[in-house]
C-alpha cells in the first residue's frame, strides 16, 4: 500500500513523509501540491492541495484550500474545501461552512454548517427511505472488511 | 472541530431569537399535534405546525415541529424542520434538526443540518 502511495506522490510529499513517523499511516497533501491517483490503507489523510483520484482512509480531512475530484470513502470525513464526486462515510460526515460539494453523498451521521454549498443526491445509509438498491451496501461492506486486515498485516 | 462548534452555536442563537420576536409581534399560526389537514396552507408570516398535512405549505417562516408530517411541497423563506417531510422543499434559509426525516428534492440558498437527521434527497443550490 505504501509503495503505491510513493509512486503517486511528488517530491514535496516525500519530504513530508520523512518528517512524520513512518508508522503513523498519515498522508498529508500540502497546499499547492497536486496529486493524482489512489490513497489506500491510510488512517489519516489531510488534503490541503489538489487531488484527483480515490481516497480510502478511515479519517479524511479536506481543508478549506483543498480541491478533490473523485471518490472518497472513510468513516470520519470532514470537508471544508471543494469536492466533485462521491463521498461515502461510515460514521461522521462533517461539512463546514466553506465547503462546496457536487456529487453523491452517502452518510450515517451528517452535520452541515450554515453556508455550505451542496449539490447532488444525499442518501442516508440503512434508511428505509433509501433510494439505494439492496446490493450496494453488501458490496461496500466487503470492501471495508478487507481493509482492516491489510492494515494489521502491515503492523 | 473547535471552529465548527462555535459556528453551530451562532446559528442556533439566531434562529431561536427570531422565533421569539415572531411569536410576540407578527401574525402567528399555530397548528397543534392532533390536527390532520388534506389541502394546502398558506400564510404570510409564521406557521408553527405539529400535525399531519397532505398538501402544500406556504409561508415566509415555517416551523415544523417533531410530531409533524408533511406529504407535499413546502415553500418559504425560513424553514425549520424537526418532523417528517415527503415532498419538495423550497427555502432561502433551511434548518434541518436532528429529529428530521426528509425525502424529496430540496432547493435552498443557505442550509444547516444537525447530526442525526435522516435525509434521502437531491439538493439544488441556488445563490
Amino acid at each position: 500500500m505504501n509503495s503505491e502511495e510513493n509512486k503517486n506522490s511528488n517530491r514535496d510529499e516525500e519530504l513530508v513523509q520523512e518528517y512524520v513517523d513512518n508508522d503513523s499511516k498519515t498522508v498529508n497533501v500540502g497546499a499547492g501540491v497536486r496529486i493524482e491517483g489512489r490513497i489506500d490503507g491510510a488512517e489519516v489523510s489531510d488534503i490541503s492541495g489538489t487531488m484527483s483520484g480515490t481516497i480510502n482512509s478511515s479519517n479524511i480531512n479536506l481543508k478549506s484550500s483543498g480541491i478533490f475530484n473523485g471518490d472518497m470513502s472513510g468513516s470520519d470525513i470532514t470537508i471544508s474545501g471543494n469536492v466533485e464526486g462521491d463521498i461515502n462515510s461510515d460514521q461522521y460526515l462533517i461539512v463546514n461552512q466553506s465547503a462546496n460539494i457536487k456529487g453523491t453523498i452517502e452518510y450515517s451521521s451528517l452535520q452541515v454548517s450554515y453556508g455550505a454549498k451542496i449539490q447532488g443526491i444525499i442518501r442516508h445509509k440503512g434508511s428505509v427511505h433509501s433510494y439505494t438498491p439492496n446490493l450496494d451496501p453488501i458490496e461496500k461492506e466487503d470492501k471495508f472488511e478487507n481493509q482492516p486486515n491489510d492494515v494489521e498485516e502491515d503492523v | 472541530m473547535s471552529i465548527f462548534g462555535s459556528n453551530e452555536k451562532k446559528v442556533e442563537e439566531k434562529t431561536t431569537f427570531n422565533f421569539d420576536i415572531d411569536r410576540e409581534n407578527i401574525n402567528h399560526s399555530n397548528l397543534a399535534k392532533d390536527i390532520k389537514i388534506h389541502g394546502s396552507i398558506e400564510a404570510k408570516d409564521y406557521i408553527d405546525f405539529d400535525g399531519h398535512i397532505t398538501g402544500t405549505v406556504k409561508s415566509s417562516t415555517i416551523h415544523l415541529k417533531p410530531n409533524s408530517y408533511v406529504k407535499g411541497n413546502i415553500t418559504g423563506d425560513t424553514i425549520t424542520i424537526e418532523g417528517e417531510v415527503d415532498g419538495d422543499i423550497h427555502a432561502k434559509d433551511l434548518h434541518i434538526k436532528s429529529t428530521a426525516k426528509i425525502k424529496g428534492n430540496i432547493r435552498y440558498n443557505n442550509i444547516d443540518i444537525q447530526n442525526g437527521s435522516i435525509i434521502n434527497a437531491e439538493f439544488f443550490y441556488s445563490s
